[in-house]
């Protein structure tokens, strides 16, 4: 999928991403929920979550987003530490 | 709020068996594809024993959880007490092996290393 073709929601969230995990390697933002901005799913792939948890990682990322979900329905998150 | 949502109350649930699920709906209903997916994932393991609480029948559990976990989605998974985590990450953990053993340190013994053996057989 292209740039040109994402959401607002998608663009804003990967803006606040970016933002707040500043070594994050790749980041990437679906909305899953039609467009609608209810739901997404997040990727996001960091030196930050290296050693960590998975429920860490992820709580790291609600952290980051916790404005943005009180206006969500539901996420989905898939976190991981680049391969050394 | 208070009552069913405090952490004590909240604190009192999951310690009451070794696997505990907030989720919407009951594991022989579920009413949402994500807690869905944690009952078929625990059943695919053969957990069939464990306290599961519908959280759309009690909106104060339903806050309580999140607060309690600093969590903010349903479901919620707790191993001996402890927050594991959601649909997603519990779906993670047993594509990578990590909920068999897991399950093995509550002393439940997953069934696909019973399907594993059987496979070995044939």
């Amino acid at each position: 999928r292209g740039f040109a073709s994402q959401t607002e929601g998608e663009s804003r969230l990967v803006r606040v991403l970016r933002e707040k995990f500043p070594r994050a390697s790749a980041i990437k933002v679906v909305d899953i929920s039609g467009g609608c901005g209810a739901m997404y799913e997040i990727h996001i792939e960091s030196e930050e979550f290296r050693e960590k948890r998975m429920v860490q990682q992820h709580q790291m990322v609600n952290q980051a987003l916790s404005e943005e979900i009180k206006h969500m329905h539901g996420l989905r998150i898939f976190t991981s530490a680049p391969k050394p | 709020g208070g009552g069913s949502g405090s952490r004590e109350a909240v604190e009192r649930l999951v310690r009451e068996h070794p696997v505990v699920v907030f989720m919407k709906g009951s594991p022989a209903q579920p009413l949402c594809g994500f807690s869905n997916a944690v009952v078929q994932i625990l059943r695919l393991h053969g957990v069939e024993d464990y306290r599961a609480h519908d959280v759309l029948q009690d909106p104060d559990l339903r806050q309580g959880i999140k607060d309690y976990s600093n969590w903010p989605t349903i479901p919620q998974v707790y191993l001996n007490g402890e927050f594991v985590g959601g649909c997603d990450i519990l779906l993670q953990m047993h594509q990578n092996g990590d909920l068999v053993e897991e399950l093995k340190k509550l002393g439940i013994r997953s069934a696909l290393l019973d399907a594993e053996k059987d496979q070995e057989k044939k």
